[in-house]
């Protein structure tokens, strides 16, 4: 039975508990700190900001699994607003670019329907890092080899849930089977309709052959950065290669009208021993 | 186009590298094969020096190409699974089937290497040659042709079937440039390794010359239609330092300028081959263009 999470944005905080538990739970080293004691100036500086958001993550990567992402909306004079918050992660799809592309069959399924990278078989070749359409996977520079959320697998194989829909404290983060995960987001979605929100949208039934992390959104997918056409890179493999065997062929042409025209004409009057 | 997938940090001084000596390679030897195949013996010369240019530069690529993982003692995860230790293959990676498409080309370029020494008498005897000399020649020439063509196309296939919107919006032109390209730039390993050993008398020269053109022209052609669907998205490729790569060294270094000096040189001097020493400058620039491609269209889809 495939288990994943379903993420209501519509009720989520932005309180970032569950970067805190994820990255606790799977030991993640903490990132470069945001001030720095400056010798001249003598005094506490600041670096490593965004600058322009309370997203201070920036980007999921080997030491970010989870992203509360921040969507800030404001009129000119500031008067008006809007704040959605939307926590990212990996989101286990069923049609897995990053699975699709790995050449050592380091990141598998399994039997919970989760994708994992298996530490021990990794080469860090990378490959997997450009053919996720989500942008999640990154190089750790300590271990030579890429990570990722594992939908925290240690937890999910000994019956837990995982640690960010553990500790979410409005339930914005739910994890459970898959079907049931789905019910519930329909069950929202008609109640978020009917309360006014003509816009709200689930994201994840059909892209990538179905996300086991999938989202329900007061907006389009685009305004939480999430691209509204997937493709996995895999599908457009057949094409791609047609056209470079076309290309081959094409200079097999060449060389059979360049090569053949003197050294078989007989006017020649050279023999051709082939 | 999510412009929020990841660049994979893959360094040209090995990756772009690894694609531009092992397209050399691949383009020498299939252009070897092919002339001796439909050009029969005059075209001996011209396939032996391919043959002796394949070998020895596919060499170079392994160390390339394990230089640049993140864990290059574990490189053999590429063909033997790491916890069975059976040989592995996923069909949807070119990279894994471009590992053993390397392997495979490597080998034939191997036998053909040791044939090219029997048969010019610098061996006596090859190691193995009980076991294989009894297969013709022009066999396992084929064979390593086809994995040399994937060898050559694969490279560009791989930047094109990832997320990156620039290796996306070139889809899917990537890989049959690559393969023009190393028939433009094995062409040129081959006239200059020719030149060098004195045997440029040879009867196959305006067939090789005529090949050689043609394989520019598809390489320009293939070049400009890739701007051109990548539109908005050529954007990367069209500034900076990826643009003098790209158009000047490329395009007019590389393709244009080789090709019109070539015809201007049959115009002007009597004869079907242009002039040694120009055609010599000119295979330098076919090759410098060569590399450039491969720098451009990769560092091109890691512009953050
Ligand atoms: S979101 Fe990316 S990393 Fe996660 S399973 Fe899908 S392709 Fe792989
Ligand atoms: S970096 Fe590791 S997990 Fe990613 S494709 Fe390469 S071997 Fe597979």
């Amino acid at each position: 039975m495939p288990k994943g999470m379903f993420v209501d944005t519509s009720i989520c905080t932005g309180c970032k508990a569950c970067q805190v538990a994820c990255k606790e739970w799977n030991a993640l080293p903490h990132e470069p700190g945001h001030f720095r004691f400056d010798p001249v100036e003598k005094r506490p500086v600041a670096v490593n900001f965004t600058g322009d958001s309370y997203d201070n993550t920036g980007a999921l990567g080997a030491t970010d699994w989870r992203r509360v992402r921040f969507i800030e909306q404001f009129s000119e004079d500031r008067s008006r607003g809007r704040w959605l918050f939307s926590s990212d992660s990996c989101k286990h799809c069923n049609d897995a670019g990053c699975l699709n592309a790995c050449p050592t069959g380091a990141i598998v399924r399994t039997g919970l329907g989760n994708v994992f990278i298996r530490q021990d078989v990794c080469i860090g070749c990378k490959y997997c890092i450009p053919s996720c359409p989500y942008g999640v996977i990154s190089l750790s520079i300590a271990t030579g080899t890429v990570h990722k959320c594992t939908l925290c697998n240690d937890r999910i194989h000994n019956g837990l849930g995982t640690a960010c829909a553990k500790v979410c404290p409005t339930g914005s983060i739910s994890f459970g089977e898959i079907a049931e995960l789905r019910k519930a987001a329909d069950t929202r979605l008609a109640q978020l309709k009917g309360l006014g929100y003509g816009e709200a949208n689930i994201y994840g039934y059909k892209e990538a052959g179905g996300l086991n992390v999938f989202y329900l959104f007061l907006d389009r997918p685009q305004v939480y950065g999430q691209t509204e056409s997937v493709v996995v890179p895999q599908r457009r493999l057949p094409v791609s290669s047609a056209v470079a065997i076309a290309g081959a062929l094409a200079l097999g042409g060449a060389a059979l009208v360049s090569f053949r025209e003197r050294g078989s004409r007989p006017e020649d009057g050279e023999e051709v021993k082939t | 186009m999510n412009p929020e997938v990841h660049i994979p940090g893959w360094e040209w001084y090995y990756v772009a590298m690894y694609f531009f000596i092992a397209g050399i390679s691949a383009g020498a030897y299939f252009i070897g094969t092919l002339a001796e195949l439909f050009g029969g013996e005059r075209h001996r010369e011209i396939s032996r020096t391919g043959f002796y240019i394949a070998f020895p530069l596919i060499l170079l690529t392994p160390p390339l190409l394990i230089a640049d993982l993140g864990r290059p003692e574990r490189f053999w995860h590429l063909l033997f699974y790491a916890k069975s230790g059976i040989p592995y293959m996923n069909f949807q990676s070119p990279l894994s089937v471009g590992s053993w498409a390397l392997l495979l080309f490597g080998a034939m370029a191997f036998l053909s290497f040791l044939d090219n020494l029997v048969s010019e008498g610098k061996l006596q005897s090859a190691p193995f040659a009980k076991a294989y000399s009894r297969i013709p020649r022009k066999w396992y020439a084929v064979v390593g042709s086809i994995a040399g063509f994937f060898v050559a196309g694969y490279t560009g296939v791989i930047l094109n079937v990832t997320a990156r919107p620039f290796w996306v919006a070139t889809d899917p032109l990537v890989g049959a440039l690559f393969i023009a390209s190393a028939a433009s730039t094995g062409a040129a390993a081959i006239y200059l390794v020719m030149s060098w050993r004195k045997k440029l008398t040879d009867p196959g020269l305006p067939g090789f010359d005529r090949f050689d053109r043609l394989s520019k022209v598809l390489e320009l052609v293939l070049a400009v239609a890739l701007v051109l669907i990548a539109g908005k998205w050529a954007a990367p490729l069209l500034r900076g330092l990826n643009a003098v790569m790209f158009w000047g060294g490329a395009v007019v270094l590389g393709t244009l300028f080789p090709l019109a000096a070539g015809w201007y040189a049959t115009r002007a001097v009597e004869g079907r081959m242009p002039p040694e020493r120009l055609a010599t400058v000119m295979a330098v620039l076919v090759l410098f263009g060569g590399a450039l491609l491969r720098i451009s269209l990769l560092q091109a889809g890691q512009v953050q």
